[in-house]
């Protein structure tokens, strides 16, 4: 038995954006940030492992100016992701398809998503 | 360029682009498993970054040091690069469809997120353990 090729689908650049596919497709792109992302996590360990040098040397990188604003951009990506998989999680049990459901669905995400890092990084790092 | 028909025996061979039926199943149960686990893996990482942020190598020793953190934190995070592979996988299943390339991105995809996995959970075994 065989079947016709598998018809393709056109690419980004001819729709017109909505929310949804938008933070759909920010979920993936914020999913692939953290997959790199792991290696900064992993780094910090290692050098943990390693001895105080290597440790002094990536917490000098991580807590230089731009050291900050990659964490900051991965805090917001982790939040991000997180808030998106709850969605999902919705969604896997039936809830939340409704039109104006799911279009409030994802500007929830979006909103707490900017709102939890700017609270994140102003209790623990401005503040603290 | 047209695409070779796509026969029934493409589709079962997990190592075409096409997938396996049963395996994605898995991966869509086990990716939903995994993101569960990683709620948990975030309230650790951000407690553990907030206890640490700055802090001397003795401080993290002192923390992540502390079987009842790093031994969980260990576990929770190799379970994080499994839920990054199947991620990733999918991804190359989306954009990576020539068989080769396709075969080659989730090789090197496997092979990240081991060696992410293993030297992560190593690391923190080695403080848990040795200091």
């Amino acid at each position: 038995m065989s079947a016709r090729p598998r018809p393709t689908s056109p690419h980004l650049s001819i729709y017109r954006f909505t929310i949804t596919m938008t933070m759909s497709i920010v979920h993936r792109a914020t999913g692939i940030a953290l997959y790199c992302g792991t290696v900064l996590l992993v780094a910090w360990l290692a050098a943990a492992a390693w001895g105080g040098e290597p440790f002094a040397v990536v917490n000098a990188i991580y807590s230089s100016w731009f050291g900050l604003l990659v964490l900051f951009g991965y805090t917001w990506a982790l939040f991000h992701h997180l808030l998106g998989g709850l969605r999902h999680f919705v969604w896997d049990f039936g809830y939340g398809f409704e039109p104006g459901q799911r279009e409030g669905l994802a500007w929830a995400n979006v909103i707490a998503s900017v709102a939890l890092t700017l609270i994140a990084w102003t209790l623990f790092v401005w503040v603290a | 360029m047209r695409e070779p028909v796509v026969t029934r025996e493409m589709i079962a061979d997990p190592k075409t682009k096409y997938g396996d039926a049963r395996a994605s199943t898995r991966h869509f149960f086990l990716q939903r498993l995994s993101g569960a686990s990683n709620i948990l893996f975030t309230a650790f990482l951000i407690f553990i970054v907030v206890r640490l942020a700055g802090a001397g190598r003795a401080d993290v020793v002192g923390l992540i040091g502390n079987p009842f953190v790093g031994i969980p934190f260990a576990i929770l995070f190799a379970i994080v690069c499994f839920h990054m592979s199947i991620g990733m996988n999918e991804v190359i299943e989306d954009y990576v469809g020539e068989a080769r390339s396709n075969r080659l991105a989730v090789s090197l995809n496997a092979f990240f997120a081991l060696a992410v996995g293993v030297v992560g959970a190593v690391s923190i075994l080695k403080i848990v353990f040795w200091g």
